[in-house]
């Protein structure tokens, strides 16, 4: 007879590798795992990474309690339009919302701009005759007769989901609930679904574009499931599987089966909850966390010891309004290429060389240098030692290609040419997190930077240096990092109520009826979540704006109350916010109220970790040449795994999968939580750009 | 810290100089307050150097990045010259005899000081609700004089030294309709330009005031080299081709738009001559205007990336007679300069296809489709909607055109219908493409839309400033032209075709107004186009019924 179950996995698959942290609730040791991942069929990969840890870390598959499951299923269905088949309903008289989006254009000189065919078809929008006013009143109700000919349609066309979006259905939903009980009762089987269920936020396109995005994921987020569900079965697996979602929660894999939208985003999601937990960990409210792969650069903002987040995102350019955590990318990476146009302008990414052919120096026929050439270049990356070894790299073809690609073109030498790379993509990247940092009035000096991603450790110190970030916090296991924040999230669900009124307190029995509405419906969600009332958590906010403002911003009500004393503190906290942010508040200008929000929070029961011995690399410490300024340095190398005292920069510290560059007036000792902790030595050394 | 100036230099303080335009841009949208600069985001902002050449922009507008230059540089000449610039001042002008486009436009200038030097302004430009003036959103389609189209701000200190003038503030506050909404958009522009001063002094803070301004200069010649190399590419010649505007709203004839491009070598000079005399009504444009439209076109059909700023424009030189529509002379009315600038846009694109073939598409629909609604309700409530939308654009030579796509001289955003109908009492009974309205041709030109909004308040005053209801979005090499645009007053079920340009139309409650676009031209004769493309028109509705 086994034990309770007490393993507790967080999976995070990617592109190349599927990362598996593997917590073993009763003693806290915490070790991970790689493996290839299977992109035909990930759930393949997935149960092979979990018996891979079983052998490895000595538990049976009986003895897993929690599965929590980071995947790019839904983003990748939706990059590569492996959808279904769906059909859209709308208003009448609106049938081409969807297609005709909000116009903006994002290359305003481009003839010939990118644009992308509507999600679903014009002969595939069908247009029902009803309306509902902007007050929620009905203008013309649904004919009953209209039905049956609609399911002929529906049923004609081979619908293989039906996505519900009607005009102000946010304010409404009855003619949509209509619509889709006579749909269910025709075609029980036929997935569907409401944008006021999914979404019931004000803006007809960003609802509309979010609802088709949901409905045409049904089926293959379904399928990938069942399957899944199929294979753990199969493997004896009776532990939860639990679904990382885009706004840093996990939820079910039936609440993911019927709104796959909310893992649209999920793939990021995990770095910023892991950097949320160290955040937690390690105490530092306000914390930058980067993550830096071999083509894009994710930034994602902890700040007062909450995870910035945002009511909508965008996937290939298509709004989903849904709250996630908000995370800026940007396509510079290590695979990021470099060029000089004709103008003998120098050039670092987007374009990427991909993991094929990859960087010149991986041999596999890239011939334009990209970051990581430059790297190897000048010495930052050992060419024997990438990847712990298992790939070795061709440096002579990586300087050759940056000689004559860059240097001779600008008349720099190797190393200069490199050293500019390097310098053009980290002023880049800096510009990108000032960015994330400016939007929301906040002081990078205020802020702790955490640098993850195989590509990470080289550039996250330039970067800070550029920011004006004192700290670098390099955590353990940094390439499976992702997975380290999945196996510390909770339950959430979030929910919405979008109206747009004036916040006085006449308005107040109407907030009254919301806010009930609110809590009941997330508590029962998180009952059917099998979470007990303790655990049960709920945060309120408000989407505020002033009356003609166009753009809300999402208040905390720290304690809701439909009472007068609560409200004000709700606005004194949107004066407060506004001025923050945009330098201004008017506390005499009307303030509205645009919608209001629940997360439900069903939290998982935390615990504690220790981080078990890693397989290390078991090197020498070492010297070597790197370049630095405008000459060759003798710098030391240290090996991650051995590093019990502080060191000082100039010098490399390198780990199985990736390597620290550590600037010259940098200090950087073991910290916490097996991190390495990286402190500039004296402030005001370098004067910061951002400052 | 001291920088050499190499190439990666200059490539870092390219970037950090674009950062700060970007910053600049944030600021704005996230503080405004109308719904014009927000959801319409009808606004811009650019980083110059010392002289007024702007060496870097955040891309939003064509018509009004280029432009912000010559504004700039004509304050500079005529009316501050940079030494009485100081510390903490904000220069503000709207007035197109000075610099500007049209009444609506605002552009706020603020100087940045570096080791005691003027090294840097950064500006910022947004459309305002309303600026007063003979019709709502000084928008009026009949005038026949600037000053019927507004208040006039010739450039002047709004700050100085970093104390708001609150004299100035106050008559400009009496004289519009929505003081508020006024006030706020122009704290957007001071709060977008206090970041942008202080991120420029910090960089050059950082470098040194001789290396910014040598960097400003070396952006800016390695934009001309590029721009050279460009020109130097299209096949030496005289290229032209006219267009017309449908009416000046005023008088019934045709407007002639004509362009003659001569490539000589690395430079280009674009002859407008042959333009008709400027018109009695609002649709003249001023050479900041025009420049655009030159310049819009220029960049457009770059066969490589060439980083947006002044130095683009050396190469190129402008022939515009004053008193034509392309230049117009004080005190004509510009209200509506949009129109020219579309339609100049469309020449200058037709006459560059000839020297390019294969770069340029057919027509777009070519016109802001400025639709204002002031509803008036029981009580004498008021409320502004001021729309701006789109058709179709043109077909390539190798691809359709693309259905009701922002294109060209602007680029808004549309207003959800959802927000609309929760502020104002008005509803909106439908919003769609519009079948047939591309261009028929080996390749399809984009469809128009049509949109229609009914009044729910007591009483209503409409105003549109249109174009292409008479002459539509040419076709290419044998494709045939986009639709008419059209406009309808439904009343009592009853439809009524409106001309073009409406003036303060009065509506009743129930009267619902309909607006249909043009969609873009064709490219190639119809008789090509493939069996499976008009198979999938037929299926997509995309064709007349």
């Amino acid at each position: 007879m086994s034990p309770d179950p007490f393993i507790r996995i967080g999976i995070d698959i990617g592109g190349t590798f599927t990362d598996l942290q593997i917590l073993d609730e009763r003693s806290g040791a915490l070790r991970s795992l790689k493996t290839p991942t299977t992109p035909e069929d990930p759930s393949i990969g997935l149960i092979t990474g979990l018996n891979e840890a079983a052998t490895r870390y000595g538990f049976a598959l009986t003895d897993i309690r929690l599965l929590l499951h980071g995947t790019t299923i839904a983003t990748n269905a939706v990059l590569e339009r492996r959808l279904a088949k769906g059909v859209l309903l709308t208003t009448a008289g609106f049938e081409d919302i969807l297609e005709i989006g909000r116009h903006s254009r994002k290359d305003i000189y481009g003839l010939k701009p990118h644009h992308d065919a509507p999600l679903i078809p014009r002969d595939r929008r069908l247009g029902v005759a009803e309306r509902i006013r902007g007050d929620g009143s009905v203008e013309r109700a649904i004919d009953p007769t209209s039905i049956a000919p609609l399911l002929e349609t529906l049923d004609a066309l081979g619908a293989e989901a039906v996505a519900i979006c009607l005009l102000n259905a946010h304010v409404n939903p009855a003619h949509e609930q209509a619509l889709a009980q006579a749909i269910r009762a025709a075609c029980p089987e036929l997935p569907l679904c409401l944008s006021s269920e999914l979404s019931p936020e004000i803006r007809e396109y960003e609802r509309s574009s979010t609802t088709a995005l949901n409905t045409l994921l049904m089926p293959v987020v379904g399928a990938y499931l069942a399957r899944l569900t199929g294979r753990l079965a199969e493997a004896g697996i009776t532990g939860r599987l639990l679904l990382v979602q885009s706004n840093s929660g996990v939820c079910s894999a039936e609440v993911a089966s019927r709104q796959p939208a909310r893992l649209l985003l999920s793939g990021p999601s995990g770095g910023a909850l892991a950097t949320l937990r160290m955040a937690e960990s390690l105490q530092r409210p306000n914390l930058l966390g980067v993550d830096m792969g071999g083509t894009s650069f994710d930034i994602c903002v902890v700040h007062e010891g909450s995870v910035t987040r945002m009511t909508q995102g965008e996937i290939d350019g298509l709004p989903v309004r849904l709250p996630m955590i908000e995370i800026r990318t940007i396509g510079s990476g290590g695979g990021s290429l470099a060029s000089v146009d004709d103008a003998g302008r120098l050039r670092v990414g987007p374009r990427s060389a991909g993991s094929r052919p990859g960087p010149v120096c991986y041999g596999r026929g890239g011939t334009e240098p990209a970051v990581t050439d430059a790297n190897i270049a000048l010495g930052r990356l050992d060419p024997r030692f990438f990847l712990g070894g298992a790939m070795p790299l061709d440096a002579p073809a990586a300087e050759a290609a940056i000689v004559s690609r860059i240097g001779a073109p600008l008349g720099l030498g190797a190393q200069q040419a490199a050293a500019g790379m390097l310098a053009v993509t980290d002023t880049n990247l800096a510009a990108a997190a000032r960015l994330s940092l400016f939007e929301k009035g906040l002081d990078p000096r205020e802020f702790s930077l955490l640098s993850f991603g195989g590509a990470g450790g080289l550039h996250a110190i330039p970067v800070a240096e550029e920011l004006g970030v004192p700290e670098v916090i390099f955590p353990a296991d940094a390439s499976t990092f992702s997975a380290f924040g999945i196996l510390h999230s909770d339950i959430m669900h979030d929910l919405t109520r979008s109206r747009v009124m004036p916040a006085i307190e006449d308005n107040l029995p109407r907030i009254a009826a919301f806010l009930q509405e609110l809590r009941e419906q997330g508590d029962a969600l998180l009952a059917a979540d099998g979470v007990p009332a303790s655990e049960r958590r709920f945060n309120v906010s408000a989407d505020l704006r002033y009356r003609g403002q166009a753009f809300e911003l999402v208040i905390p009500w720290e304690a809701p109350a439909a009472e007068p004393a609560a409200l004000s503190t709700l606005l004194a906290a949107f004066h407060a916010e506004h001025a923050r942010r945009f330098s201004y508040s008017n506390t005499a200008a009307p303030v509205e109220l645009v919608a209001l929000r629940l997360s439900a929070t069903g939290l998982l029961a935390r615990a504690r970790t220790r981080r078990a011995p890693g397989l290390g690399a078991d090197r020498k410490p070492e010297a070597r040449r790197i370049w630095l300024g405008d000459a060759w340095r003798e710098v030391p190398v240290h090996q991650r795994e051995q590093l019990t005292a502080p060191v000082s920069g100039p010098a490399l510290i390198e780990e199985e999968y990736t390597t620290i560059f550590l600037a010259e007036g940098w200090r950087c000792a073991p910290g916490p939580d097996h991190t390495l902790i990286a402190r500039r030595q004296s402030a005001g050394q370098t004067e910061a750009l951002a400052a | 810290m001291s920088t050499p100036l190499d190439a990666i230099a200059l490539e870092i303080l390219r970037n950090a100089l674009t950062a700060a335009a970007a910053e600049m841009d944030v600021t704005v949208w996230r503080t405004s307050r109308s719904t014009i600069v927000r959801e319409l985001l009808d606004y811009s902002t650019a980083i110059f150097d010392a002289h007024g050449d702007n060496v870097a922009q955040s891309a939003r507008i064509p018509q009004h990045l280029n432009s912000m230059s010559t504004g700039l540089r004509t304050v500079l000449r005529d009316h501050l010259p940079l030494e009485r610039w100081e510390d903490g001042d904000v220069v503000i002008t709207n007035d197109p005899y000075c610099g500007g486009q049209h009444i609506p436009d605002i552009l706020a200038f603020r100087p940045v000081f570096a080791e005691g030097q003027r090294v840097a302004i950064v500006g910022t430009l947004c459309h305002h609700l309303d600026m007063g003036g003979m019709a709502a959103g000084s928008y009026a389609a009949t005038a026949t004089e600037v000053f019927q189209e507004g208040l006039r701000i010739p450039p002047l200190k709004l700050v100085k030294a970093g104390v708001i003038n609150d004299d100035l503030l106050a008559m400009m506050r009496q004289n519009v309709r929505r003081p508020d909404m006024l006030w706020g958009d122009l704290q957007a522009q001071l709060a977008s330009l206090a970041v942008g001063e202080a991120n420029i002094r910090k960089l050059a803070d950082r470098v040194g005031a001789t290396t910014l301004t040598e960097a400003c200069a070396r952006i800016l010649d390695g934009s001309e080299r590029a721009m050279r190399a460009m020109i130097g590419r299209i096949p030496d010649g005289k290229y032209d081709f006219e267009d017309f505007l449908d009416d000046d709203g005023i008088d019934a004839r045709p407007i002639r738009i004509h362009a003659e491009v001569e490539v000589r070598g690395e430079e280009m000079v674009i002859d407008l001559s042959g333009c008709g005399p400027q018109a009695v009504g609002p649709v003249n444009a001023t050479l900041a205007s025009s420049g655009s439209a030159v310049s819009y076109a220029v960049m457009a059909i770059a066969d490589a990336e060439i980083p947006p700023n002044a130095g683009c424009y050396r190469p190129v030189t402008v022939i515009a007679p004053e008193g034509s529509i392309v230049n117009a002379r004080h005190p004509a009315p510009v209200a509506n300069r949009i129109a020219t600038g579309h339609r100049l846009a469309t020449t200058l694109l037709g006459a560059l296809h000839k020297a390019v073939p294969g770069r340029v598409p057919a027509a777009y629909y070519g016109v802001s489709y400025v639709c204002s609604f002031q509803t008036i309700g029981e009580q004498g409530e008021r409320g502004v909607l001021v729309e701006i939308e789109v058709g179709g654009s043109g077909a390539h030579d190798d691809t359709d055109g693309l259905n009701g796509y922002t294109y060209g001289m602007h680029n808004n955003s549309n207003i959800p219908v959802e927000m609309i109908e929760s502020e104002l009492p008005i509803t909106l009974t439908g919003y769609g493409l519009l079948p047939g309205s591309g261009g028929a041709g080996r390749q399809r030109g984009g469809l128009g839309l049509f949109r229609e909004w009914r009044i729910d308040s007591a009483e209503a005053v409409f105003t549109a400033n249109l174009e292409r209801f008479k002459h539509r979005p040419y076709g290419l090499e044998g494709g045939e032209p986009g639709s008419a645009g059209a406009l309808f007053l439904i009343r009592g079920g009853a439809r009524q075709a409106l001309g073009s340009k409406v003036n303060n139309l009065r509506l009743m409650r129930g009267d619902t107004i309909r607006l249909e676009t043009s969609g873009g031209g064709g490219f190639g004769p119809a008789a090509e186009r493939s069996a499976a493309a008009q198979a999938m028109d037929r299926q997509l509705g995309y064709l007349a019924a």
